[in-house]
């Protein structure tokens, strides 16, 4: 198990390391200059120099290349180009929004993804159910999360007033409070402020969400249609053991093993849901940051969002391969 | 009596078999009736894409001063109601199916020739070939297709053909890998065997025999990724880095009707609908004939 992990662990590095190769000559090659992006097209020609030096551009590009990697090991991102501060301080403001964006429409996902899998696997011979919810997975599957999103503006903030159009809450403050221990001396303030958070919160992990459960529901269908063909099932069965207790007891524990392996498809799918849905809701977050850096030519800020998407999608593929052994002893590792 | 006592099995015996047949067909129906819809919209989306400049009322890009935003029907001539520059939706929406199969196809195509023929090079030959193909391909999964797909795009530029490229570059890993794992199985065949024992070189035998039994899963499969690849070209023009306006395709015309979501949702409202039923019906094709043509790949 040592060796497996470790072994795991000299893959991600090399893998980590061509994905933050690939990103910073992508950066390198985007047209137009990010001193002209930054100082418009009447800006002189030393100040465009000036620029250019300040900003380390001028140097050649297998130094600029070393000097990113050696900076992103220690998480040093450099500076942004454009509001001049560490990439890493903006990352570290912006990685809560996404994160609660993720949980809240993992909450969602699941929610409603494995009733609706499990049900349609049990139901499968029953057109009657099986047809509607295997309708309701495609659709969800089929629909973009910018699309689902803008209906769900029109309906619930624009005609209904429920939900706020724009925003992400005062996220910042929440954890301010927590760190700072003012969420014991003010739990009404910090309470509110929960709220505004979830109220911010509701509409882009319900759109995510949803669009996730149709992937959900799929591989808990698949997943569940595997666990109740085992003998141990047929056992259960024979041993005149109620289907409700052959269900609960027996098929869905088992049927979690299989359903862990989607936690690394679905982290992936979700963070890029991210971009779209913050986009959408004009989130404050990883995803949005990630595209205004890209039309604002911030290398430094682009550079950064997509390592930490890249580095996330790794670690947690890394984390769900070795939680097989832990969860399902089986499973041995050569 | 007698009679009566053998006929009443062969009665029954043709009751069964008729249920049976009545349900063998109703199985078939089920089965098939969601390819016959998938196919019939795909059908339908090329046909709309092609004949484009026949089908559209007006011009896509023709701007009418005196109907701009209005709803659908509110202007006679503007059946899904007219944009900020007072252009018609309809016309947009049915150039746009082109836009989005142009890239769809394109995209896949590109995938398929590129990295087909790198799986089946890794799955046969093994060794120091395949370690290098398959870490450049996981290093490519680890990107999701649209952020890789915006990479590129954004370092390319966006246009059509840089749109093509980059969402061609974001499926090919997963192109080298399935066909990796069939050629795996395939190779082990006796008939490659039999084709070596002929004299056959490795290419031959990649080219003749390996390829051509790939074909039937890696096509099945195709089909399902151009319904991403319309996904990921609608993403990316909603988020203002595919096709540059003033060419509509679904996505931006999306992108630019949020803006007015308030008053005129129809904007928005139409060409999400387009993309949805695209996706839709390529999903609906390759899931369906995945399940009924090819058992292997119910997992993927």
């Amino acid at each position: 198990m040592v060796q497996y992990v470790l072994r795991r662990l000299l893959v991600a590095v090399p893998m980590l390391l061509g994905a933050m190769s690939i990103v910073f000559f992508a950066m390198r090659v985007l047209p137009g200059d990010p001193c002209v992006a930054m100082m418009g097209d009447q800006a002189t020609t030393s100040a465009l120099a000036d620029c250019t030096r300040n900003l380390g551009l001028n140097r050649p590009l297998a130094v600029q290349y070393t000097d990113y990697l050696w900076r992103s090991v220690r998480f040093d991102f450099g500076n942004s180009f454009r509001q001049g501060y560490p990439v890493s301080e903006y990352i570290a403001r912006m990685f809560p929004h996404t994160l609660v964006l993720v949980m809240a429409s993992a909450i969602v996902a699941a929610l409603v993804g494995i009733p609706i899998g499990i049900v349609s696997a049990l139901k499968r011979r029953n057109p009657l159910i099986d047809y509607p919810l295997r309708i309701i997975a495609l659709l969800g599957l089929s629909m973009p999360v910018f699309w689902l999103g803008i209906l769900l503006l029109i309906a619930f903030s624009l005609r209904w007033n429920v939900f706020p159009l724009i925003g992400g809450g005062d996220l910042d403050g929440v954890t301010a409070m927590i760190r700072s221990g003012e969420v014991f001396l003010y739990p009404r303030d910090f309470l509110a402020a929960v709220a505004d958070v979830l109220h911010h919160l509701t509409l882009p992990a319900l759109a995510l969400g949803f669009t996730l459960a149709a992937t959900v529901s799929r591989l808990s269908r698949s997943a569940m249609l595997e666990v109740i063909s085992q003998d141990y099932i047929r056992t259960a069965r024979a041993k005149g053991q109620r289907e409700r207790l052959v269900v609960y007891k027996h098929a869905l524990r088992n049927m979690m093993v299989p359903l862990l392996t989607i936690i690394g498809i679905f982290v992936a799918i979700a963070l890029t849901g991210t971009v779209l849905t913050e986009t959408v809701f004009t989130r404050p977050g990883l995803g949005k940051m990630l595209i205004d850096a890209i039309n604002a030519r911030d290398y430094p800020l682009a550079q950064g969002a997509i390592t930490v998407f890249t580095m996330t999608i790794i670690v947690v593929n890394l984390v769900v391969d070795m939680l097989y052994a832990v969860v399902d002893p089986r499973i041995t590792y050569r | 009596m007698a009679v009566v006592r053998r006929a009443e099995p062969v009665d029954l015996s043709l009751a069964g078999a008729a249920n049976e047949s009545r349900g063998a067909t109703r199985g078939r129906l089920r089965r098939w009736l969601p390819v016959g819809i998938g196919l019939a919209i795909a059908a339908l989306m090329v046909v709309v894409a092609a004949a484009a400049p026949l089908i559209a009322p007006l011009s896509p890009s023709a701007q009418f001063s005196d109907a701009v935003l209005k709803g659908p029907g509110v202007v006679d001539r503007h059946l899904l109601g007219t944009d900020d520059y007072g252009r018609d939706i309809l016309s947009r929406v049915i150039w746009g199916a082109r836009v989005s199969l142009e890239v769809g196809l394109a995209s896949v195509m590109f995938g398929f020739v590129l990295g087909v023929p790198l799986g089946i090079l890794a799955g046969v030959s093994g060794g120091r070939v395949e370690t290098l193909i398959m870490r450049c391909a996981d290093m490519l999964m680890a990107f999701p297709t649209l952020l890789l797909a915006l990479i590129i795009v954004a370092a390319l530029g966006g246009s059509l053909a840089n749109e093509m490229l980059a969402i061609g570059v974001a499926l090919t890993p997963n192109f080298v890998r399935l066909a990796r794992s069939l050629a795996l199985t395939i190779r082990e065949q006796d008939y490659i065997l039999a084709a070596r024992a002929l004299g056959s070189g490795q290419l031959r035998v990649m080219a003749r025999h390996v390829f051509p039994n790939t074909l039937y899963a890696l096509v099945v499969v195709a089909s399902l990724y151009i319904a991403t690849a319309i996904r990921t070209e609608a993403s990316l023009s909603f988020l203002g880095l595919g096709v540059p306006p003033p060419t509509p395709s679904w996505g931006n015309i999306l992108s630019e009707g949020r803006q007015y979501i308030k008053c005129c949702p129809w904007i928005t409202t139409f060409s999400g609908l387009a993309i949805m039923v695209a996706v839709l019906a390529f999903n609906l094709v390759g899931d369906a004939l995945r399940d009924l043509l090819d058992p292997r790949l119910k997992g993927e």
